[in-house]
């Protein structure tokens, strides 16, 4: 027992201080896109308003006209590209996911900004795995999550431990989800 | 010595040999592929995808949009059109602006009076838990009446929405 509470501790301690940065990930991540009805996690959106007396119908100097109207809102350079979702409006694609939507009739026009949230793009972009490695390592990390919580009983003895007051926590951290389950399920 | 260089020569050899047929074979799988998988315009998609059903199509058009959500759903859109697109993997955010030529397998999803009666129980629940507005709860209740008047209208039991998922893609210019 002695040897089995010792290992438990050193594996743990290390293993957990290996995984700090990627926990880090996870839990940031997780937060994020639990409330991605409420936000957009990956890109904060800026919305402007505006007017143009530039003619945006479909005519043969359309892609000229558009460049016009983006030296005027945004930068020509950014232009990607366009099509008319219906015959009142014309939609133009900006490069960074950003667009252009414009009333052809009475040159209304509502501009959709996206800026990538620094640390949290990154973070979604690796809980998402984006490649095989990734995934290796993520599965080793969920394998080391589990490793914690064995470890987790023998590394405490006594009353602060799995047998006294860490074993009504462990209770607890089980019956919740369980609830959970019980009324939603 | 000479004898390394002749396996080293042979082995090469072979090698550029084997590379050479695989490229051929793959030009050859290509052009089966380009021969064989019809191009659907998107004007004629939706009256022309169910003859098409759980067979490949390509289209060519505009990504509107790559659901924020799961990141596995396109919508590809022209002017005369747009197509929902599924996929087992993540399509990256970038895409969205792009025209792509998207080859996939045509999908059926049949609305019929079980499926309106399923909307239906589901508008109400989510509306009597608080989770849609009034006004998304009218919205949805009209989009429900509408498939019913289109098989009225159209003297049908069902209606078809066609989709496509996923098989691959390439960015045009």
């Amino acid at each position: 027992m002695k040897q089995l509470r010792k290992w438990s501790r050193i594996l743990h301690r290390d293993i957990g201080y290996f995984f700090i940065g990627t926990t880090i990930v996870y839990g940031l991540s997780g937060i994020a896109l639990n409330h991605m009805s409420d936000w957009n996690p990956n890109y904060s959106v800026k919305v402007t308003h505006f007017t143009t007396s530039i003619n945006l119908e479909k005519t043969a100097s359309i892609k000229n006209n558009i460049l016009l109207l983006l030296d005027e809102v945004d930068h020509r350079n950014n232009y990607k590209k366009h099509y008319y979702p219906n015959a009142d409006n014309i939609k133009i694609f900006l490069k960074g996911g950003s667009s252009i939507m414009v009333n052809v009739n009475n040159g209304n026009g509502i501009a959709e900004y996206l800026k990538r949230r620094p640390v949290f793009y990154e973070v979604n972009f690796l809980h998402y795995n984006p490649n095989r490695i990734w995934t290796w390592f993520s599965d080793a990390f969920s394998a080391s999550l589990i490793l914690f919580a064995v470890t987790s009983f023998f590394m405490v003895k006594g009353k602060k431990g799995i047998i006294g007051r860490g074993g009504v926590y462990t209770l607890l951290g089980i019956i919740i989800p369980i609830l959970f389950l019980i009324y939603f399920l | 010595m000479k004898k390394v260089i002749s396996i080293i020569l042979i082995a090469v050899l072979f090698i550029a040999c084997k590379k050479e047929s695989k490229k051929a074979d793959d030009m050859e799988k290509q052009t089966e592929i380009a021969i064989e998988t019809p191009f659907l315009a998107m004007a004629e998609f939706d009256t022309k995808a169910g003859d098409y059903v759980n067979k490949e199509v390509k289209i060519q058009g505009i990504v509107d949009h790559v659901c924020k959500h799961s990141g596995k759903k396109l919508l590809v859109v022209t002017d005369d059109g747009s197509v929902h697109i599924t996929s087992d993997t993540r399509f990256e955010d970038s895409l969205t602006g792009s025209e792509i030529v998207l080859t996939g397998i045509v999908l059926e999803e049949r609305i019929d009076e079980a499926y309106c009666l399923k909307m239906e129980e589901d508008n109400i629940k989510s509306h009597s838990e608080g989770a849609s507005s009034q006004e998304q709860f009218e919205k949805k209740k009209k989009h429900i009446q509408q498939y019913r008047d289109q098989m009225k209208e159209e003297n049908k039991d069902y209606l078809s929405n066609y989709s496509l998922q996923y098989v691959s893609h390439i960015e045009v210019e």
